[in-house]
């Protein structure tokens, strides 16, 4: 973004620049001010920035254990949350990074909750006497000779001959196995040994588990990253030659899906797009247009009022999802779920794409709670002052697609039908995390 | 100290690591002043006791709305002067976020600029002039505005026109308003821009008010002449002062000492004397985004209703700006905190409610903000009103267009109606009826306990009618006290009703200025002095003045002329008049005194007789011509020449053809005198200003002979350009 660059406007791109150089404190105060501030916004803008802000708490954040470190993620997950609530894919990169957290620390720790079985989808409430336990480990090890300790090396030999996929640092790392040896032989060895043994094993094991879960939201960050482009590397199982295909107000993924189809396929694409307003000189879309003819695509432009009239010819429909509920509602830009519906009265199929991490575990109550109100000035100008003293004008920025409207969702994992999402939700999603920005409301 | 703009290697960063940021002032940091106080009483009887900027607008507190705009647009230094109530604002920032040792500031630098007996917006920056806190670009900006508009492009042009040249000192940050009424433009003072069509360049600033007699404007005829050809006189714009300046602008509020208020004196006086300075101010208009100040209970009013209505997004408050908010916005329009207790039949509709308000059954709230701890009883109506904090409405009251501030409390069926203020801690009996304005407080305009008015608002009161004393000094035609109610009334105002024209008075504006001193016929179009006092009318004045002054020291039989001369200096500087203006002044002065030397009361000379005394009677008046009255080449000879024609127009008592006469005596002395040179004199007889009308036209004839005589001088050789030889 050369252009945005020159000015002094915060962005994405500053902030991201300026977190190497800021205390840990003042860039999360940063981003919830952007955020509040609608100058971070969007599905990847806001994924991104997330992401970053959370691996800076996990490598800055003080932390000796897996709990405080849990703790710091999901306090700062609250604060990004209420500042954008709308934004639900900031709510799935902390879930995300929590669940990976979890799983790191129960590879380290053999899986403490396996002791206890009945312990192991802990409550939030029941993670606190954990942490103190976890606490007494490292600072007084060998005073405290509970069996935690002593246990958890020898399942770290069965689990590591089970668990084959770990990490190199993992594997280097020589502690954890010279532990296994020694402590379970000497439990109440010479404390002049067995302390070292333990702080250097405990610091070793933080150490450890906080480059692991970098790399896993490293990880995250290429997805997010690569989305468009393993979504667009779908495209040629959806569009096919001949195809008359509707899109909405199209965004990068969806310009990347339909320009990789083009490349095999003939097909003809109509592009809704809002009434122009007056001081917007230029055509909208007029890039997306440009690399579509260059592609030898017919590219229609059409305005959102006339759109039924042209519904009869769509074979597909294909939007841009801005986040995807846990029953399959798409959050849209404004305007999509009319196109929906006519899609659906029309027996045209409805194809959503978005990112995986655009999947939230989270089912809204009712569309008030994840809609974006924008400022009216889209329909109004600011300058009518009989229309802006007289007239309530109200401004959706996103709406909600009902679940029935959508026929198939294409992910960079695939492509998927409305029963699949909840698979696909487990698959990434902690149980016990699902809720983790509701928490700090109910511990008042 | 240089603040030239930089190559766009170095700007990568509006935001810079908290460390570094305070030492290294790096051109690349972005510096703003805010103007906490405004010098003004508009909001009484509230800011008796709390500063404007701390009021609460939709429940936030006014200066965090500039903050966060100054935050958002990636400014990193702030200087804040705060003006009356200082250790309430500057204790409100020190312990807010935007405090440098909170951890959490956007701003590297907040640092507070406090003024001993500053006066006026003037003062102020007068000061942070001698201490050179500002080093390079800077915004200025005042701690009550609320906007959302995005200044990199009007910092980047502004930076460019700043490359281009050192003169170009200032870009103005404005918004379209429209052309129709607009709730979000000021009512009573209406800013009138003329901008250059192609450079935005603005050429003239004006304020007109409903109040005045003549709904016109003057422009200078130069801005049509020597500025612009194409030009838009708009009066449509929204203002906020939103002013993107280089620190020449406070070594020119330096320069004027005189200069108070931002716009009526500063702009206004530094484009009329545009070529006394050589500075230049543009002006962005922009038609998108949100600007307003709430600058009055109008505007603060006006200012509510838009963030109920989004327009100022993203500062709303279910974006819960501030960290302790928690506002959720329901599906009917309706904002309120997660705390609020609200009664199932209560009806609420586009309101703002705060953090553990209770509000009773069958109540009705429209188009209301209402603050955190307010109780509000059942069947209460509430419309178009601000209740700020701790609030009591007792049951079945009814309030209209108000604002109560915080503690007040209203008895039970109480109505309060049409512009209703209510003060601080302010109890109203039940069963009171307020109407037309009543403004109620529990301490006067000086801040001592005010007497209790049980006859108004009940026998359990605490609070009479505040009556703000300097009222009483205002000009009864002033237009800031169209300002001071919330509601805006021009009934019991007695308006003129005078056409509109601008353009007219702007052709002929320079005879015109002559005419007010000789002709009186423009009786119809005086100024008013309230308005015209400082700028258009001081025009007039120092012409007047200096006229009068001149041709006083001209009829003196004795006494040293360079006394004059120093006087008209003064007058000169005190006025900021323009060389043009000075020469206008000379030239009027001695055509008056030549011309009066004609009439018989004065010795019924011979023009040319009245001409050489008029000239060179008294000592030192030839030089002070030379120097002063023209002082340069040929244009100003011409112009001068072009000057003494006009003044002899309208001298009263002498018949024009006798006039034209003197006026050829007068410029063959004065070429005798070597004051004017041939180049002068004949630039003059070619130019078409020269006869522009009959009289000149008629003055000027007189003077054939003598070019005539200067073209033969010039040219004796040239035969061929004697063409008018046989008369």
């Amino acid at each position: 973004m050369p252009s945005a660059v020159a000015g002094y406007a915060p962005n994405l791109d500053k902030y991201l620049k300026s977190l190497k150089g800021q205390p840990l404190e003042l860039s999360i105060e940063n981003l919830v001010s952007l955020l509040k501030r609608r100058q971070i916004k969007g599905a990847e803008p806001c994924a991104v920035a997330t992401a970053h802000i959370i691996l800076q708490v996990v490598a800055r954040s003080k932390w000796q254990n897996v709990d405080a470190l849990l703790d710091n993620v999901s306090r700062v997950g609250r604060k990004l949350v209420t500042a954008a609530p709308t934004e639900l894919v900031i709510g799935n990169i902390v879930r995300r990074v929590l669940g990976l957290i979890r799983d790191e620390a129960a590879e380290d720790r053999n899986e403490p909750q396996s002791e206890d079985p009945s312990d192991g989808h802990a409550t939030p409430t029941d993670a606190v006497p954990n942490s103190t336990v976890a606490k007494q480990d490292s600072a007084g090890g060998y005073l405290n000779n509970s069996p935690g300790p002593q246990s958890r090396p020898g399942l770290i030999v069965s689990q590591s001959s089970v668990n084959i996929p770990k990490s190199l640092f993992h594997l280097l790392s020589a502690s954890p196995p010279a532990d296994s040896d020694h402590a379970p032989g000497s439990p109440f060895a010479g404390s002049g040994t067995s302390t070292p043994q333990h702080h250097k094993s405990s610091s070793s094991q933080v150490h450890a588990l906080r480059s692991e879960v970098i790399d896993g939201i490293e990880e995250i960050k290429d997805e997010i990253s690569q989305v468009d482009d393993q979504i667009a590397a779908l495209a040629d199982v959806q569009i096919h030659s001949g195809d008359y295909l509707l899109v909405h107000r199209p965004s990068p993924t969806v310009e990347r899906f339909i320009l990789r189809a083009a490349v095999k396929r003939k097909f003809t694409v109509l592009i809704v797009t809002e009434p122009p307003r007056k001081h917007l000189a230029e055509v909208q879309h007029a890039s997306f247009r440009k690399k579509l003819s260059a592609a030898k695509i017919t590219v229609v432009n059409i305005l959102n009022g006339g759109l039924m009239a042209y519904m009869a010819r769509v074979d597909k429909v294909i939007l841009g999802a801005k986040a995807i509920v846990a029953n399959g509602g798409v959050i849209s830009d404004a305007g999509a779920a009319a196109i929906a519906r006519a899609a659906k009265e029309s027996g045209n199929a409805v194809i959503v794409l978005g990112g995986i991490y655009k999947l939230s575990p989270e089912t809204p109550f009712g569309e008030d709670e994840v809609i974006e109100w924008a400022d009216p000035s889209s329909y109004v100008d600011f300058a009518d002052g009989q229309l802006v003293g007289s007239v309530d004008v109200r401004t959706a920025a996103t709406e909600m697609v009902p679940a029935d409207l959508i026929d198939t969702y294409v992910t960079n994992l695939g492509t998927h039908t409305r029963d699949h999402l909840s698979t696909l939700i487990a698959d990434h999603y902690k149980p016990e995390d699902i809720d983790f920005h509701l928490w700090d409301d109910a511990r008042r | 100290m240089s603040h030239k703009g930089k190559n766009s290697a170095g700007s990568s960063k509006g935001k810079k690591p908290t460390k570094s940021g305070a030492e290294s002032k790096s051109e690349d940091v972005l510096q703003a002043v805010v103007l906490a106080d405004s010098f003004q009483d508009r909001f009484r009887p509230f800011t008796v006791e709390k500063p404007r900027c701390l009021l609460p607008l939709a429940n936030t507190p006014l200066i965090e709305y500039t903050l966060e705009f100054l935050a958002m647009n990636g400014v990193n230094e702030v200087y804040i002067y705060c003006g009356a109530h200082t250790d309430q604002v500057e204790d409100h920032i020190n312990r807010s976020r935007w405090a440098t040792t909170s951890r959490s500031s956007p701003f590297s630098v907040v640092q507070f600029v406090r003024v001993s007996d500053a006066r006026s917006v003037g003062d102020v920056l007068r000061d942070m002039d001698k201490r050179s806190l500002v080093d390079g670009d800077f915004i200025l900006v005042h701690g009550d505005l609320v906007s959302n508009i995005i200044l990199d492009e009007a910092l980047a042009a502004h930076r460019k026109r700043r490359e281009t040249s050192a003169a170009n000192i200032m870009t103005l940050v404005l918004r379209s308003g429209g052309l129709v009424e607009h709730r979000t433009k000021t009512n009573g003072i209406t800013p009138v821009f003329a901008i250059d069509a192609k450079n935005q360049r603005c050429l003239h600033y004006d304020e007109i008010s409903p109040l005045q007699s003549d709904h016109y404007i003057t422009l200078d005829p130069a801005i049509p002449d020597e500025l612009s050809t194409d030009f838009e006189v708009r009066a449509d714009l929204i203002d906020a002062q939103i002013d993107i300046c280089t620190p020449e602008v406070l070594a020119l509020w330096s320069e004027s000492f005189d200069y108070e208020l931002p716009r009526k004196n500063f702009l206004h006086g530094v484009l009329k004397d545009w070529e006394l300075n050589g500075k230049m101010i543009y002006a962005e208009v922009l038609e998108e985004g949100y600007a307003a100040r709430a600058s009055n209970l109008q505007m603060y009013s006006s200012i509510s209703q838009d963030i109920i209505s989004r327009w100022a997004a993203p500062f709303l408050p279910e974006n819960n700006i501030i960290p302790s908010q928690k506002y959720t916005r329901l599906s009917n329009g309706a904002v309120i905190d997660n705390s609020v207790t609200l009664a199932s039949d209560a009806k609420l509709s586009k309101s703002v409610v705060g953090r553990f308000t209770t509000i009773g059954a069958g109540s009705k709230i429209t188009n209301c903000v209402i603050g955190k701890d307010c109780k509000i009883g059942s069947n209460v109506t509430l419309e178009n009103s601000y209740l700020w904090n701790q609030v009591t409405i007792e049951d079945g009251a009814h309030i209209s267009q108000s604002i109560l501030a915080d503690s007040a409390h209203v008895g039970e069926k109480s109505r309060i109606f049409s512009g209703s203020l209510l003060s601080y801690g302010v109890q109203i009996d039940k069963n009171i009826t307020l109407q037309d304005g009543v403004v109620a407080s529990t301490v006067t305009s000086s801040g001592a306990p005010a007497t209790k008015n049980a006859k108004l608002l009940g026998d359990s009161t605490n609070a009479g009618v505040f009556y703000d004393s300097e009222d009483d000094e205002l000009d009864e035609q002033d237009p800031s006290r169209l300002q001071k109610s919330l509601l805006y009334s021009l009934a019991n105002l007695n308006i003129s009703t005078s056409t509109i024209s601008t353009l007219a008075s702007a052709i002929d504006s320079d005879d015109e200025d002559d005419g007010i001193i000789s002709e009186g016929a423009t009786s119809t179009r005086s100024r008013l002095p309230s308005f015209a006092s400082d700028d258009s009318a001081g025009r007039a004045g120092f012409h007047a003045d200096a006229v009068h002054g001149l041709v006083d020291a001209l009829r003196a039989e004795t006494g040293d002329f360079d006394s004059a001369k120093l006087e008209f200096m003064g007058l000169r500087l005190a006025n900021d008049a323009s060389d043009h203006m000075m020469r206008k002044a000379v030239a009027a002065a001695f055509a008056r005194r030549a011309a009066e030397l004609l009439t018989p009361e004065h010795g019924s000379l011979e023009p040319s007789k009245a001409a050489e005394k008029a000239l060179t009677a008294r000592k030192g008046a030839t030089k002070f011509i030379d120097e002063v009255g023209v002082g340069g080449g040929e244009a100003e000879q011409v112009e001068f020449v072009l000057q003494l024609q006009k003044a002899l127009q309208y001298v009263k008592g002498v018949e024009t053809p006798r006039a034209g006469i003197l006026l050829a005596a007068l410029l063959q002395q004065l070429y005798a005198l070597d004051i004017l040179e041939e180049e002068g004199i004949l630039g003059w007889w070619k130019d078409a200003r020269a006869v522009e009308n009959e009289t000149l036209t008629t003055l000027k004839e007189k003077s054939k002979v003598l070019v005539e005589w200067l073209e033969n001088a010039e040219e004796e050789d040239d035969d061929d350009e004697e063409e008018s030889d046989d008369e």
